[in-house]
């Protein structure tokens, strides 16, 4: 029970900055699946997937309808996504949990600073207008 | 590869192509978005199969800094190419049989929620504090996966 509440949680949470940022809701659902509620790190990663999926779907949803998605730059990009998930995917399955996990964590610092970088440039330039919607 | 400036996508500002006096020609920028779409999608995707994540960490990015477009444009954007790449990479994890459908139905359920209020937020409150909170929250993460 107390887990079901925790998992809730963990997708309200991350849901949100997911659909807020357009990033984020599989680099807090891996670690907090790994680290509170101690997954393998492959079944993290694909269960995390399994709600990313959805999710995209419904924020999408929310963004069309604020007329924040560039369909004819999408489409690309979601193509050329496809073939380098099964690529990557393929990878993942090489490679030993622990050292996948380790490989993540990385990532998360390397995400991080990006993040940490972009949310300085922001202070740097005059705080851009409210897109045409 | 062009260094060129980060509003040159925007359709209206290509004063160096002198047209005919029609429509000023837009399709060699719109080529390359779609090359650099490639690109950045081929990248997110591999990031998103490898590390079971959404792959909009390497699209916002791309999009902002590469192509060009708003900050809000790229997070709505991404977040339709995230569509497919996780389908794809969503696939491969359940055929390895590393899918937890009944956790990830839980989940789910908190992130359906989250995700319109998350789309509203992005209106309200500024990028640079949405950004800096979610940095640290990566960094705290991070250490966590490493140790």
């Amino acid at each position: 029970m107390l887990e079901i509440v925790g998992l809730v949680a963990l997708g309200l949470i991350a849901g949100t900055i997911a659909a807020a940022l357009g990033v984020g809701g599989g680099v807090i659902y891996v670690p907090a699946l790994v680290v509170i509620f101690a997954f393998d790190q492959h079944i993290a990663q694909g269960t995390s997937l399994a709600v990313i999926l959805p999710t995209a779907v419904v924020a999408t949803t929310a963004h069309a309808r604020l007329g924040n998605v560039q369909w004819r730059l999408a489409v690309p990009i979601a193509l050329a996504g496809i073939l380098g998930a099964f690529f990557g995917a393929w990878v993942a399955f090489e490679l030993e949990p622990d050292l996948l996990q380790r490989l993540f964590g990385i990532f998360l610092l390397v995400t991080a600073g990006r993040m940490a970088l972009r949310a300085y440039q922001f202070t740097d330039q005059s705080e851009p207008e409210p897109g045409p919607s | 590869m062009l260094p060129d400036d980060p509003m040159g996508a925007h359709p209206t500002d290509s004063p160096r192509i002198q047209g005919s006096g029609e429509s000023p020609s837009t399709v060699p920028a719109v080529n390359s978005n779609y090359a650099k779409g490639a690109f950045v999608g081929v990248a997110a995707g591999v990031i998103a199969g490898l590390f079971g994540v959404g792959g909009g960490i390497v699209v916002v990015p791309g999009l902002v800094l590469w192509i060009g477009i708003s900050q809000r444009q790229a997070s709505g954007t991404s977040i339709a190419t995230i569509i497919a790449s996780s389908a794809a990479a969503l696939i491969s994890f359940e055929i390895a049989g590393s899918v937890d459908w009944s956790a990830a139905l839980i989940v789910f359920v908190g992130a359906a929620v989250g995700a319109v209020v998350g789309a509203r937020l992005a209106t309200v409150v500024p990028e640079r504090i949405l950004t800096a909170t979610f940095a640290v929250v990566l960094v705290i993460a991070g250490i966590r996966m490493l140790v």
